[in-house]
């Protein structure tokens, strides 16, 4: 069974890096990925071209977007009622009070920075995986929420 | 540093457990725990005889409790603009989808089922510490520690 | 004054009265006569009986003295006359009686004087006989002692009585005749008064009509004479009447004057006299009276005829005299000479100027004698640039020729055929232009002889509006030429007049052979008829009433042979009038199939009877046209109970509304909407009884149109079974639900205390091994052991039970990567066991992808843990069992099943083997049933004790691939 989790990120190196990390911990994950803000909503929301787009079961949302910011992304997921239950990690470079508290203030699931080595950031991957794919508990089919 | 975690619990059993996992996993972390809802607000408020409580860093939050219900504690939390940045992680035996979803559009930052096995307990509280207390970025306290 | 009865009623009336008062008058007067007499009759009885009373006492008083006579005397004479009185007075008495039978009181007496006299003989006789025998003095002394005398006092004294009562009883009566008399006087004397009353009154009211009559006579004849004078005042106008023949009754001095006759000359006399010899012959003055009969006034201006021979032209006027019930009692006539009259001239000259149209007066010679503005306007001329100018100027032919007496024809004549007709000319303006002009001639008889006047309209329009229309008609004759149909043009009289090359075609005529001939030749039957007007309708009529309408008819070739044909009709304004344009199709083709269709019908009628279901058949208007025996059973009607209702009666709701056309869709559409698809609803039978019927509808396309259809089956037993099984299947889903929510509850509460006991047993295991004794060892691994595998029956009883109560739909699934997901959660124990799994092609399947997962896995699962020593091989695949279905085995060299459990092994919590040789709660397998008969199939297994087992399981595939 498919797991269907939505990167957002912009940095393409980054989108590499995850996808390995990913693949090695359970081949079942699906990394659907957008590079900015503006295509994670349209993804979201399953406009235009997303129109068919899947439902995530886990969101990795980046702050620094370009378009549309990554705080921003995460204020319209939480603010809308048919996508505010995903569970929406934030993964990113920063690990600024302002921005941690931010974040969770607008209601982010978790936040976590990303590390600086690979091996590190493999293995916070496979945390999460871990973590949220293995431990968590989900809504099956998010849809039929 | 002390990591403070609330756990919300009325199984006495349970909390034992949960305690001895804890122990097992990370010494810095100090368990609190109210056995009803009520409790746990006046806990989170300082009210009565939780006056000087310290701000948790964690909540551990199962949802059926009496008198009041976890639902509603989680409900009250995420709905308190003072609470609702302390990550909350429903630790309940329900894995009822209608559990799951409700917990996230309430905004419970993760939802673990608890596990029937001992063995799968103290692993899902390793990753629990694992996870959320060493890896996540917690939001700091406002006051000093 | 109204008088509420005509006088000869009241006359009458009157005559009556008299009559009755007089005949009431005669009875009261004999009445009265009747009394008197017998007042008359009561006296003369009194004074009778007074005189025989009288008699009687004298004829005693005659006893006596004669008795005494002898006495004196002894004579025999006094013998005899004594008695003759003794008879006399016997006489005397009886006659007495007799008088006064009917006198009760006086009767009484008569005994009395019976006795008086017996005694008073017996005395005279003794006295008698005394003298006789003794002699005188003893007879003396006998008479002397006074009896003798006291019985004659006593007797005088009661015929005295008598004669009393005799004049009282006469008084009385005469009182009472007397009071009658006088009653009967007063009625007579009222009654006569009464018919003299009456007969005044009579006379009266007669008097006073006739005199109301004479008054209106007399105010008649003073009208009468008003106007007489009036008449004979009037000089200028000849007024006469005449009688309904024409025959002169009166006459004015008027006429005297005009026509030259003295009223004695003429009265008497028929006024067609005063007609001109040409005009009596032609029965001219018959016709105006005819004329003037049938409209009531007639006017014209012609000549008359003086006494003297001379002629002059005069203004008449008729007017028909009728009575009040409007019978024609002759006629009045009012006329004058024009000649003499200016006013008259003038009055023409005005009506000329007024009239709409130029109006221009010519005189034999053709010059125009007078004209008005309007024809001023018309040609441009000034008034007196044309007075005098011959009429040629303006209409230069035309005109002028018509009006020339010739050798043939006098100019009356020449007039005569002209008058009325509205002749094309041309006309011609000051400026020289031409233009078209339309003339109407009418004569005018002058002093100077016959004027023509000549109405003169512009006709330019109309002109162009004709050659518009021809141009039209030519336009239409283009198109009836290319109009594929057949088209013929017909006139009123039944003429072709235009026909199209189609018509040739069909008809097998040339077109010179067609035009001019009657439409008869070709539609023998049934067109001209329809286009005459009759008595009935005019030809507009006629025709409105066929416009449009498909009319079938039979048409004839020109070699004899008929066809059938559909004409339509269209009407066609032309300058000839109202023509009729048909369009002529042949139907051949289309009766033959009409022919066709009616022999199906017959054959669709056959096996409507036959059909098992119910048949009804509907027309677009809702009304049944046939019904199958079926059909009369299913709703207990007879058949011509059903034929031309609505169905309605049969089916309330849902049929007829769907085959409805309107607005937004034709009944065929409706139709298409609603054929073949099952359609439930209620139908009704005869005694009212509702029952649901489901309906099949088919078109039938008929001569009639559109009909439907319909199979209607009676669901009643359908409906209930289905009301049972969706019963059935609800109290299934509810005992599934509680089952579930048993199963969840059970599992969840037990769960929870059982979890405290397996873990705190673990933790006791755990933190005490060792520090406590082994048999505190070997209590604690039991109590651990068995709280564990309490944990697992209960979930495995959970799983089991979400079997169905999570089960979710059935979708299109890949069992292929059911499988792949199976062996990755069976990862563990595959590598463990070294197990080497293989698969053939696994179809898509229609499945709960979770609950196929989960049967795999239980199934691999099962084949890898049942093994002896050795590497477990396991071969899953899949066969197409049929249609839409597949077969899965799962092949295994495991340890292999006795037959004999080949049924238990599928039971909850059935195991073969003791837990120390393989775990397991022993329910895996009844999961795996529960699935597959969730799938809708079964699953079985082949094995025989050590060569391996065969599980096979079925499971239906998506039917839209194949």
């Amino acid at each position: 069974m498919i797991i269907e989790v939505l990167l957002v990120e912009d940095s393409y190196g980054d989108v590499r890096l995850t996808r390995e990390a990913f693949r090695d911990a359970n081949q079942s994950v699906h990394l659907n990925v957008a590079s900015d803000g503006v295509e994670a909503t349209a993804f979201l929301k399953r406009f235009g071209a997303h129109v068919h787009a899947p439902r995530p079961e886990l969101i990795l949302l980046d702050l620094n977007l370009p378009k549309m910011d990554g705080r921003e992304v995460l204020a319209q997921i939480k603010n809308d009622d048919s996508l505010k239950a995903i569970p929406t990690v934030i993964l990113t470079t920063s690990d600024a009070e302002a921005d941690i508290l931010k974040t969770y203030r607008l209601q982010a699931n978790c936040y976590l920075t990303k590390p600086a080595q690979w091996d590190a950031f493999e293995s916070m991957v496979k945390s999460i995986h871990d973590f949220w794919l293995t431990k968590g508990k989900f809504a099956q089919q998010g849809s039929r929420v | 540093m002390a990591i403070e975690v609330l756990l919300v619990e009325d199984s006495p059993g349970d909390v034992r457990l949960t305690q001895e996992a804890f122990r097992g996993a990370n010494t810095s972390v100090h368990l609190h725990v109210a056995s009803d809802g009520v409790d746990a607000m006046a806990f989170l408020r300082h009210e009565g005889s939780h006056g000087s409580a310290p701000r948790p860093d964690l909540i551990l939050l199962d949802l059926n409790l009496p008198k009041m219900d976890g639902r509603e504690v989680l409900a009250k939390i995420k709905g308190d603009d003072n609470l609702k940045t302390i990550p909350t992680v429903i630790l309940t035996t329900s894995d009822a989808e209608v559990d799951i979803v409700k917990s996230y559009q309430l905004q419970a930052n993760c939802y673990l089922s608890k596990p029937v096995q001992l063995d799968e307990f103290e692993t899902l509280v390793k990753s629990i510490n694992d996870f959320w207390l060493t890896k996540v970025k917690l939001p700091q306290q406002k006051s000093c520690a | 004054m109204k008088n509420k009865f005509p006088l000869d009623r009241k006359i009458k009336l009157a005559f009556g009265s008299a009559i009755l008062t007089l005949l009431v008058v005669g009875v009261i007067s004999h009445h009265a006569m009747a009394v008197s007499s017998e007042s008359d009759r009561w006296v003369r009885h009194t004074h009778e009986v007074l005189e025989h009373l009288e008699d009687l006492l004298g004829s005693m008083q005659g006893l006596e003295s004669s008795a005494r006579g002898f006495v004196l005397t002894g004579k025999e004479s006094y013998l005899e006359t004594y008695r003759a009185s003794i008879s006399r007075s016997e006489q005397e008495k009886t006659i007495v009686a007799n008088l006064i039978v009917d006198n009760p009181t006086q009767q009484r007496e008569i005994p009395i004087l019976e006795r008086l006299a017996a005694r008073k003989i017996q005395l005279a006789d003794t006295v008698i006989t005394l003298r006789k025998t003794t002699g005188l003095e003893a007879a003396v002394d006998a008479i002397q002692n006074g009896e003798g005398q006291r019985i004659m006092e006593d007797y005088r004294e009661v015929i005295r009585e008598m004669e009393d009562e005799e004049q009282r009883l006469l008084v009385l009566r005469d009182a009472n005749a007397k009071r009658r008399l006088d009653q009967t006087r007063g009625v007579l004397i009222l009654g006569t008064l009464l018919g003299l009353f009456v007969a005044v009154a009579a006379g009266w009211t007669v008097q006073r009509d006739s005199s109301q009559r004479l008054f209106a006579e007399e105010s008649l004849r003073e009208s009468e004479e008003r106007y007489r004078m009036l008449l004979d005042g009037v000089e200028d106008y000849a007024i006469y009447v005449m009688d309904p023949q024409g025959q002169i009754l009166s006459w004015n001095a008027g006429a005297e004057r005009i026509k030259g006759y003295s009223a004695e000359e003429i009265i008497g006399h028929n006024f067609s006299c005063f007609f001109p010899p040409e005009d009596i012959e032609r029965g001219r003055p018959e016709e105006v009276l005819r004329i003037t009969a049938a409209s009531g006034r007639h006017e014209e201006q012609s000549m008359r005829v003086r006494k003297d021979g001379s002629q002059f032209l005069a203004s008449v006027t008729f007017t028909a005299l009728r009575d009040s019930a409007g019978n024609l009692r002759g006629f009045s006539e009012f006329s004058h000479d024009l000649s003499e009259s200016e006013e008259s001239g003038a009055k023409y000259r005005g009506l000329l100027e007024a009239a709409p149209d130029a109006m221009v007066v010519v005189n034999q010679a053709g010059e125009i004698v007078l004209l008005n503005v309007q024809a001023e306007k018309q040609f441009g001329y000034r008034r007196d640039e044309l007075v005098g100018q011959k009429v040629k100027n303006i209409i230069p032919e035309g005109f002028a020729e018509r009006l020339i007496a010739d050798e043939t024809r006098t100019a009356a004549e020449a007039l005569a055929q002209q008058i009325g007709t509205g002749i094309e000319l041309i006309g011609r303006r000051k400026d020289g232009s031409d233009f078209p002009i339309e003339i109407m001639l009418s004569p005018l008889e002058s002093a100077e002889g016959i004027l023509v006047t000549a109405a003169i309209r512009n006709i330019s329009v109309r002109k162009e509006a004709e050659k518009h229309l021809a141009q039209m008609e030519g336009r239409y004759r283009g198109l009836l030429e290319a109009a594929p149909d057949a088209m013929v043009v017909v006139n009123q009289g039944g003429e072709i007049v235009l026909l199209n090359v189609q018509a040739e075609k069909k008809f097998g005529y040339h077109r010179d052979e067609l035009v001019g001939q009657k439409l008869k030749n070709i539609i023998p039957e049934g067109f001209a008829e329809r286009l005459i007007a009759d008595a009935l309708r005019s030809d507009e009529d006629a025709l409105a009433q066929q416009i449009g309408t498909g009319i079938e008819l039979i048409g004839r070739r020109k070699d004899g042979s008929d066809f059938p044909i559909e004409i339509m009709l269209s009407p066609l304004e032309s300058a000839e009038g109202v023509l009729v344009t048909a369009a002529i199709r042949d139907i051949s083709v289309r009766k033959e199939a009409e022919k066709h269709l009616a022999q199906m019908e017959g054959r669709y009628r056959g096996l409507l009877e036959a059909a098992p279901d119910a048949m009804v058949v509907v027309n677009q208007g809702g009304e049944i046209v046939l019904l199958n025996v079926q059909a009369e059973k299913q709703f207990g009607y007879r058949r011509d109970e059903l034929l031309g209702q609505k169905v309605k009666n049969i089916i309330p709701e849902g049929f007829a509304e769907r085959l409805v056309a309107d607005a937004l869709r034709s009944v065929e559409d409706a139709l298409a909407q609603q054929i073949g698809t099952g359609i439930e609803l209620t139908a009704r039978r005869k005694d009212g009884s509702e029952f649901p019927i489901e309906l099949m509808l088919s078109p039938l396309k008929s001569s009639e149109g559109t009909l439907v259809t319909a199979a209607i089956r009676d669901i009643a037993t359908r409906k209930k079974a289905e009301a049972n099984l969706l019963q059935k299947v609800e109290e299934l889903n509810r005992s599934n639900e509680e089952l579930g929510q048993f199963a969840y509850i059970a599992s969840h509460d037990l769960q929870e205390p059982l979890r405290m006991v397996a873990s705190y047993t673990q933790l006791l295991s755990r933190r005490y091994k060792g520090k406590l004794d082994s048999d505190a060892d070997e209590f604690i691994s039991f109590a651990v052991d068995g709280a564990s595998r309490m944990q697992r029956l209960i979930q495995d009883l959970l799983a089991y039970s979400r079997v169905g109560t999570k089960g979710r739909e059935l979708l299109d699934t890949s069992s292929e990567e059911a499988f792949q997901q199976a062996l990755i959660n069976l990862r563990g124990s595959v590598q463990q066991s070294g197990a080497l799994v293989t698969h053939d092609p696994l179809p898509a399947v229609l499945a709960d992808e979770t609950q196929l997962i989960q049967l795999f896995q239980n199934l691999v699962g099962n084949a890898i843990k049942y093994q002896k020593s050795g590497i477990p091989r396991v071969h899953v695949s899949a066969a197409r069992n049929g249609g839409n279905k597949w077969t899965f085995s799962v092949q295994d060299n495991g340890l292999g099943i006795d037959p004999l459990y080949f049924e238990r092994i599928f039971g909850m919590f059935q195991r073969l083997h003791k837990r120390e040789e393989f775990e397991g709660t022993g329910i895996g397998l009844a999961i795996c049933k529960k699935i597959v008969e969730r799938h809708g199939g079964n699953i079985s297994v082949e094995s025989q004790p050590g060569q391996g087992s065969t599980f096979r399981f079925l499971l239906a595939g998506n039917e839209k691939k194949s």
